[in-house]
Parts: C-alpha cells; structure tokens; sequence
C-alpha cells in the first residue's frame, strides 16, 4: 500500500519510472469506443471541408454497410477474414509476440489452397474443400516457419522477418501468376479460375455472402476454446513473463514456434477463403490489406474474443459502407479509407504506451541479426 | 534556483513538517506526523513496511499532497504541488526503483529534464560536470557509460551525483541499501557522510536498523502513520526498543533456528560450470545439501549468484558437470526440475510473478498441465479459485481475494503469494534467493519460517543471498561465492567477519575451488 504513486510527471529529479501504469491490452474497451467517436468526428469534418454533407456520407455508408441483404453480405463477408487474421494474430500478441506477416501469409495460403484444389480437381467436393483448406493452412504456416525458427533459436526479431516475408510472397505471387499459373489466354497476371469443385458456394444468392465467411465462426470458437485452455494459459503467461513461464517449465522455444504457426495457419485460410469463395481465381492482390487490417483488429480488439468480433465488423462495414458510398452518392470511398486510418491513429495514440512497451522490449534486446550484447 | 550545492543561503531548519496527513482510501497512511530536519545531519526514518515512510517522503518531494498540515523548507513555506517544484526548490527524492533512463549515459540523464537545462545538449559539458561531481565526492561514476552496464551500486551513486549536481539542498534517500552488499554499504555510508560534510542534509529511509548506528545522527520512527519515536539521538537510542517500538513485537527479530535432523543426500552439483552472456557465471561448484539441510550461498551481487540460481532451477544449459536430485539428473530443464520437487522464490518478485494475472492465477501457476483443473484442456475456473482460496489461507496472503491482481497485493504479500505457488507441496529442494529481501520484520519472519518449515519436511534447502544476517540467521553451513568460483566454505558456527570479509573480497582459496 506504500506505493500509491503519483503519475509519472516527466522531468523531475525522479525521472519518473516507466510502467506505473497498469493497464493491459485487454481492458479499456470504453478508450477504443472514445477512438471511435473521434475519427467519425474528425473524418464528418475532413467530409464538410472538402463540400460533402457528412450525414449524408455517414448515412450511405451505413446504408451500404447494413441497409440491405446485399450490404450485410459484404459487411460479413469482408469482417470474416479480418476476424480470422485478427484471432491468429492475437493469440501470437498474448504471447508477447508481434508478427505483422499476416498479408504474406494470405497470399501463401491463397497460392496453397490453389494448388491443392487444382490436385483434387476430380475429387468429390467433400474432399477437395477440407484439403484445399489445409493446404492453404499448411502455406501459411510454412511462410512463418522459417521467421518463428529465426526468432526461436536465433533471437531474430519476428517484426522485421515476418515483414520481409511478406515481400517475399509479394514476389512469388507475381512471379507465379505471370509464369506458371498464368492461362495462355490471360493478358493480366492471374491464374486458371479456382476448381469448380472445391468453391465455396453463396448462403444467400445476390449477395457476396459465401460459406467461407462460417470459418471465421468456428475460428472464433477456437479461440474461445484457446484463451480458456490450459495451453492457451501458458501461452500467456509467457507474453506476461516470459522469465517466470521459463522457470516454470513452459519452453520458451515451443511457444514461440506454435503461437507464430497457429497466426500462420489462420493467416493461410484466409488465402483460401478469398480463393476458393469470393474472388474464384488467385490475382496478384488477393489477399488486398487484410492481412494488415486483421493486425488492427486483433490490437484494436484488445486481442479478446469479443474485441476483435467487433473490431472486425467495424472495419468490414467502414470498408463495405465507403464503396457504396461512392456508388450511390458519388463520395469518394478514399473518404472511408481516411475514417479507418483515423481509427487506427486514435487507437495507436491510445495504445501507445503498450506498444511501446512491447516494442521497446522487443528492440532493447534484439538485433537484425541476433541477441545483442551486454 | 541555484545549481551549486548549499550555495543557497540556508536559514533556518532545512525542513519542518508540522500536523501533516494523508489517507488513501480506507487507509490513514500518515496521522498528524511531525518531522524536522536539523542543519547537517542525517535523520533516519524507520518503520515497517506500510508505516508511512514513503508517503512522507513523497509528499516531502512533492509527488504526493497531503491533507492537512503544514511545511517548511529552509525557513520558509514550502507547498510543493509537484515533484518539479519540489526539485526546483531544492528537494532530491532517490527512490528504492532507480528512475535514471537505462539506454543512456550518465552523463545524458544528468542534462535530461534537469530544471535549468539548456536548450541544447552540450555533450562535453555534461561529462565534464560528471566527472567533476565524481572527483569532488571520490567517486568512480563513469560518465559515458550506458547505465544499463553499470552495476547497481553505481547507478545508485550516479542518481546521487545527479541529484546533487541539480542543486538538492536536501537528499531523500528511500531504502537505498535494500540491495546492497556489505562492501557497497561501506560505500554509501561513506558518500552520505561526505554529503553530510559539505552541507546536505540527508533524510535516510531503512528498516536495516544495524546500519543506522554507523551512519545517523538521529532517527524518527514511523509506526502505522504516527510518530512513535521523534528525531531521537542514534547513540543513544537501544535498537532493541527501537525494533520493539516499530514493529511492536520485537520476537519477530529472533530467528529461533528449529533442530532439524539431516537425512540423506537430495541435491548433488558436481563440477557444475555455466556461462552467462552478462555475468561471471559459476565454474566447477561442487557442492551436496542434505535433507533438512539449509546452505547458505554468500557473496557480493553479481558474483555468479544468478547463474547458480537459474542452474539449480533447471533454466539454463550447463556449460560442464550436473545436477541431480534425489539421483535424477535435472540439468537444464525447468520441466524436470519442477517434476523433481525443486521450488524457487525469485530474487526479484516482479520476474517470480505474473504480475498482471490474479492471485489465483499465480498461486496455481504450477498446475498447468495439471488434469485435475482441466476438463477437455479448459481451465476450470471454479476449482482453480477454490484451490486458490485453500493456499491463500494456508500462506497468508492478504487481501485474501482470489481475484485481485497480484500487482496490487504489497511486497510482502507478492513474496506470500509466490511461497504459496513453490511450496504448496514439500519441496524436495528449495531454491531461495533473497527470500527476505525488501521485506518487513514480519513478512520476513514468515520466509524465515517457510525456509525452515521446508527443511524440516526434509527437504535441501539453498538460500542465495547479499544479505549477510539473512544468511546467518537461516544457514548451518556457508559457501562464498566469488566470480563463479567458491572460494570459502564452513559451518555457520565457524563464520568470523574476517574470514567471510577475506572470502567474499577473493582472498582466499580453498583447495577444492580452483580460481579462473
């Protein structure tokens, strides 16, 4: 009870010690709303100054968002793999690791569950889904395996490998669809239409809305099922205090590996969910920015269960209402587009200290290369 | 503001406090306390854990306002409404956590927020006045070293030299020989009587009272928020009554050693050697704790302490030779250690703890993967509260809510709350580094009775520590650690302060030990 302190002040013959504070990522849900509330503000005036009437703006996108069987379908089939993402993502952050890899990972995951469909061409359906499935899963873990070996056994930081095999992909991909994917009739980079047999059919026809987007349900159980698993406990408790998680017998190594496999994994079915249900096809911009998106939302969601629930169907209408603001009003969607780069600064400014934190720990001991000295 | 040291003219009584309080929440940390400060001594504030030293500190410094009362610095009235007033007015709070930024230079953290700063950082200046600092009060602190590579002592001595160098015409030092060892107690207690001499008074928080003796002239003590002993004289005073009027009950400075009968062999370290990568390490420590056996491992911080801790825990690779308990070897596995019976009590409670985690999640922590809290690889919440409730009645742990995170539970209760974790079941072996360190009379008693409590259920006990009457109120036989080598090793009847000084410094080697 001695140490009821005073915020830290900066400057002062204490130079006010980092880490008074308390709060952790999964609370203060009430601060992401504030956020929230703030870029809507700040984008209505962005939309006045630049001769928009904001509340018809805001109400084309909420009508594009919500207002019909058309929009929900695109809400919800554009917050599915952003939720997805943001589950894999999270159990990697409660761990204390930082993989933003997750957009390369899509697009191995999308190339995997491509391939494997092409192979089981002539399987039944019942085959051809669940193993495209896996494939797309078992590309993206492979595309963070070699980032999580580095980070394992090497101390390399998984910031800046998991960012450089993003690159990577990036360059696969385009090399694969100009090359060896590529029809002999195509003109643009991209691959054969995706096998009829492992799609992944509409729930509700004249929508968007695709079978894939009930993985995202079953990934959100997983991750129920995970935070409250004995595993998943460890798991944090290393993100907590990866000294003490050590001394009591939890490897640093496995954890580190199977939190980053498990964000590659979910990573990949993304891959092969905008594959095989919304695109049909493999383009060199499959996977868009949800890879990065999904690391917003875990954040945003307070990598919980229900934060990133909602933190992914924010950014799936913000993204579904901005297009068709721009088609019913002639707004332009890049409107939608500064709301969520709003958000996501509100949210950094709240989070800042965290990420700091996280990072600062995170680049206090490591190099490029290796554990620095001391 | 002046930027030279008691260049200010100092009328009057450096500091009075007249009727101060201040209540958090349903706690009255401090009731109607009166202190003063004499021109040129050094008054120590005792008290135990949670009377009220550091609030009165805090609101010295002005990082805390009081309720009620009144103060006065130098003869006049001082109302700090923060730390940056009270810096500017001339008061230096250096508190137990070191608050210099530990990516940077001395010399940078002196320049960084100082009150009268230049604009623009002068590089060679600054290390000038470092080392002008340095030479004035005999010390050795480096002005470009990061502080990150700086023992504790030394970056103790560098917030010192910092605070003064801002201008403090009046020092708070709060439990600054906390983690010390002998020598580099010797050294502060030399720096504050060289402060004393050239004109700063020093207000010194412990509750070490032996030290108090050497280095005070008077002392106050703080008992529950009020004054129980006001700016008595240090000679004069009896360190029995003063230990009685802090704590009440002075039984809790008697360590009565139980009989404990030795049985067989449980921990056996043969030619044990590890590296560290910023350490000395250990090389070829030969050693065998019995059942009911408590060994004391001494040494100056930083001697190797740590890596032997980690080796006898199983988290480190060794480098050479092993460890076994019971006969089965342990060596770098955490897993097997824990599945061998080996607990450990953290030096540090922060890295012992999950600190954001409640107090049932850190009392069980030793269970994951244990089947009867899961069902289907789901925790059960319900049965791990309950367990929780069981050890937290059985160790002590106030407040007693399984709940609550164990960051919000005081220093006692974090060091109450890891003993529940380790020693639910009757370890096999006890790893116990600084088991008292930090800790009140009371709460140490309690480590002090969990220690022998584990040896009498016949388990080896290791107690790692800097803190000499730790060790000798729990050993019966001593090894001295120094650079990674033993270099002395005799019963606890046999300890002279010569032979331990001789041990400690690297004086001595025994024949089994061979130096690096």
């Amino acid at each position: 009870m001695t140490d009821v302190v005073a915020g830290g002040e900066r400057g002062e013959i204490e130079h006010a010690p980092a880490g008074t504070e308390e709060r952790s990522l999964t609370t203060s849900l009430s601060t992401s709303s504030l956020a929230v509330l703030i870029a809507v503000v700040v984008g209505g005036l962005i939309m006045l100054f630049s001769g928009e009437n904001p509340l018809t703006a805001y109400g084309a996108m909420l009508d594009g968002a919500f207002g019909s069987r058309f929009a929900l379908g695109e809400t919800l089939s554009r917050a599915a793999p952003l939720a997805i993402v943001g589950y894999g993502t999270a159990v990697a952050l409660r761990a204390g690791l930082i993989t933003i890899g997750a957009q390369g990972q899509v697009v191995a995951g999308a190339i995997g569950a491509l391939l494997t469909a092409q192979f089981f061409e002539t399987a039944p359906s019942a085959v051809a889904i669940p193993a495209a499935a896996i494939g797309g899963a078992l590309f993206g873990m492979a595309w963070v395996l070699i980032p999580a070996m580095l980070r394992a056994y090497f101390s390399v930081n998984e910031i800046l490998s998991t960012l450089l095999f993003t690159e990577f992909a990036a360059l696969l991909i385009e090399y694969l669809l100009n090359n060896p994917l590529k029809p002999p009739t195509a003109i643009t980079p991209q691959s054969d239409p995706y096998p009829d047999n492992g799609i992944l059919g509409l729930v509700i026809d004249g929508t968007r809305f695709h079978t894939g987007v009930f993985a995202a349900v079953i990934i959100g159980l997983a991750f129920i099922w995970w935070v409250r698993s004995d595993r998943g406990f460890s798991y944090d408790l290393y993100g907590e205090n990866p000294n003490l998680a050590q001394s009591l017998g939890i490897s640093s190594n496995r954890v580190i590996i199977n939190s980053l496999l498990i964000s590659g994994a979910t990573a990949g079915l993304v891959g092969w969910i905008q594959a095989a249900g919304l695109l049909q096809r493999v383009y060199v911009g499959i996977a868009s920015d949800i890879g990065f998106f999904g690391l917003v939302v875990a954040f945003l969601g307070g990598a919980t269960a229900g934060g990133v629930l909602v933190a992914a169907l924010l950014f799936g209408a913000l993204q579904a209402g901005g297009l068709a603001m721009q088609s019913s009003e002639g707004i332009p969607a890049s409107l939608s587009d500064i709301i969520q780069a709003l958000l996501l600064l509100g949210f950094s400014i709240r989070y800042a200290p965290q990420i700091i934190r996280l990072t600062r720990g995170v680049m206090a001991n490591f190099t490029l290369v290796g554990r620095k000295r001391r | 503001m002046n930027s030279e040291t008691g260049a200010a003219p100092a009328s009057g009584t450096p500091l009075s406090v007249r009727g101060v309080s201040r209540r958090f929440g349903a706690v009255q940390a401090l009731d109607d306390v009166d202190f003063t400060l004499e021109e040129g001594e050094i008054h120590a504030l005792v008290g135990e854990n949670g009377a009220g030293k550091s609030t009165l500190a805090k609101i010295v410094a002005g990082s805390i306002l009081s309720d009620s009362g009144s103060m006065s610095l130098f003869g006049e009235p001082y109302q700090p409404s923060s730390r940056r007033e009270g810096a500017a007015a001339g008061v230096a709070h250096v508190r137990q956590q070191l608050s210099l930024v530990r990516g940077l230079t001395v010399a940078q953290n002196l320049q960084l927020g100082r009150p009268d700063a230049p604009a623009i950082f002068n590089a060679g200046a600054a290390r000038a006045e470092v080392e002008r600092w340095s030479d004035e009060f005999g010390l050795g602190v480096p002005a470009e070293t990061l502080i990150d590579d700086m023992p504790l002592a030394i970056r103790q001595q560098a917030e010192i030299l910092i605070a003064v160098a801002w201008g403090a015409r009046l020092l708070i030092l709060d439990e600054p020989s906390s983690a010390l060892g002998p020598l580099e107690t010797q050294a502060l207690i030399a720096l504050c009587h060289r402060l004393r001499s050239e004109g700063t008074p020093i207000i010194y928080i412990s509750h070490r009272l032996p030290e108090l003796t050497e280095l005070a002239d008077r002392l106050t003590v703080l008992r529950a928020g009020k004054v129980v002993v006001a700016g008595a004289d240090v000679r004069d005073a009896d360190l029995r009554e003063v230990a009685t009027l802090m704590i009440g009950d002075v039984t809790l400075l008697e360590v009565d050693r139980p009989e404990i009968q030795r049985g067989s062999i449980r921990l056996a370290v043969s030619d044990l050697s590890v590296s560290s990568p910023h350490g000395v390490g250990c090389h070829g420590l030969d050693f065998e704790v019995a059942a009911g056996e408590i060994l004391g491992v001494v040494g100056i911080a930083g001697n190797g302490q740590d890596s032997l801790a980690k080796a006898l825990t199983g988290q480190v690779k060794l480098t050479g030779g092993r460890i076994t308990v019971d006969g089965t070897d342990i060596s770098g596995s955490a897993g097997q250690a824990i599945a061998a019976g080996v607990a450990h009590i953290h030096e540090d409670r922060s890295n012992g703890l999950a600190a954001s985690f409640s107090v049932a999640d850190n009392a069980t922590a030793r269970h994951i993967g244990n089947r009867r809290f899961t069902s289907f690889g789901v925790r059960l919440g319900d049965k791990i509260a309950l367990h929780a409730r069981e050890l937290i009645e059985r160790f002590q742990v106030r407040p007693p809510e399984p709940a609550a995170k164990a960051s919000s539970l005081s220093g006692g209760n974090q060091q109450k709350l890891m003993a529940a974790r380790e020693l639910e079941q009757n370890p096999a072996v006890l790893v116990a580094h600084g088991p008292t360190k930090g800790l009140d009379p009371e709460a140490a008693k309690a480590m002090r009775d969990r220690c022998f409590a584990a040896a009498q259920a016949g388990g080896a006990v290791v107690v790692i520590s800097a803190d000499l009457d730790e060790v000798a109120d729990l050993a019966h036989r001593i090894i001295v650690l120094y650079r990674g080598v033993v270099t002395d090793a005799f019963s606890s009847e046999d300890m002279t302060p010569e032979r331990l000084g001789a041990a400690m410094a690297g004086l001595t080697e025994t024949s089994g030990a061979t130096g690096d």
